[in-house]
């Protein structure tokens, strides 16, 4: 059911790319607007920090299209370009020397404000408290909770993202909820 | 089914069941055992907040990216020496075509002006036409008989 088959009124991904391969602007255009949202969520659970975040997500499609011609489509294309993703960001945190401590020391602490009295105000506290502490969990299970959870990806294709199997994204995920749980309290 | 087996089953869909990406009969077993089992339900509200606080992408994003991307591959306004060797080549080929119908100079001078006025040139990937920059030095008259040369020499020219 997250398998990346998407056909809304620009067609599925794989006609798409085919088009952008022969210079079709539009469908490298449809390809963004499709596609960015959730690169700059992977972009977003590494590096912590939306501009650089921003940049990520520029440069991971500039690379992609700029390689359109050796994709091979044994993936599909958003999981290709959820990798490449990864890698500029992985790349992007190297050069800004942003570790991941350095990272959570600059996050805002979120916290709930405990004079709101509106239950909804509540739940959006509890709602960034648990964002929160998701940026403490390690890369693995960080990314594999968000792209479950935040993207509905299949763990197939996480696992293809963050360089490991199948059942190691499982793995990942479901070690990831247990730790939040218990950093939640 | 057994509680544990169960279990291990809906927390696999908890993440689509909050997202509504789940279909109908597996929904209304998420629901059903989330009501009878405490665990799982912790979970489900976790996921629940966490798709609740999902970060969202600057509406602008996909604007920029696409602009940036589609940067790369659109034509580059360039001094109009900056036209390439392929397009001069084409243009050429174009007024030999048209010089067999009597109109050489008209054709050269609308097509220049109109490209030259929409800077749609393509900049060739090994760099400018060489030599090229001393063409500004050149009077439209001289400019016209270079063109005649290139089209003389081109396969199928007069030449």
């Amino acid at each position: 059911m997250s398998e990346d088959r998407r056909d809304d009124a620009e067609g599925p991904d794989a006609r798409l790319v085919e088009r952008a391969r022969a210079g079709d602007e539009a469908a490298l255009t449809a390809l963004v607007r499709r596609h960015s949202g959730v690169a700059f969520g992977v972009a977003l659970s590494m590096t912590r920090d939306e501009d650089i975040a921003q940049d990520v997500v520029q440069d991971a499609f500039i690379k992609a299209f700029g390689a359109l011609d050796g994709f091979r489509g044994d993936a599909s294309f958003k999981s290709w370009l959820l990798t490449i993703t990864a890698n500029e960001a992985r790349g992007a945190l190297r050069k800004s020397r942003r570790r991941r401590e350095t990272a959570l020391a600059d996050a805002p602490e979120l916290v709930a404000s405990g004079d709101d009295p509106a239950e909804a105000a509540v739940t959006a506290s509890e709602a960034e408290r648990a964002r929160s502490r998701l940026a403490e969990l390690p890369e693995k299970q960080r990314l594999s909770v968000a792209l479950r959870v935040d993207e509905g990806l299949s763990f197939r294709e996480i696992g293809e993202i963050i360089g490991s199997s199948e059942g190691a994204a499982r793995v990942n995920y479901f070690h990831g909820i247990r730790r939040l749980r218990e950093l939640m309290g | 089914m057994n509680t544990q087996d169960r279990c291990a089953e809906v927390r696999e869909w908890l993440p689509d069941h909050v997202s509504a990406r789940l279909d109908a009969e597996r929904d209304r077993l998420v629901r059903e055992h989330t009501e009878v089992c405490a665990e799982c339900r912790a979970e489900l509200e976790l996921i629940g907040l966490l798709r609740e606080s999902r970060p969202k992408a600057p509406a602008e994003l996909a604007d920029r990216v696409a602009r940036a991307a589609l940067g790369r591959r659109r034509p580059v306004r360039r001094p109009w020496w900056g036209l390439s060797a392929a397009a001069v080549a084409a243009v050429a080929l174009g007024i030999g075509i048209a010089s067999n119908e009597g109109r050489v100079t008209t054709t050269l001078q609308d097509d220049l002006a109109a490209e030259f006025e929409e800077g749609e040139f393509w900049v060739s990937d090994d760099g400018l036409l060489a030599g090229a920059p001393t063409l500004e030095e050149l009077t439209d008259d001289e400019l016209a008989a270079l063109l005649d040369e290139l089209v003389a020499e081109s396969p199928g020219g007069q030449g």
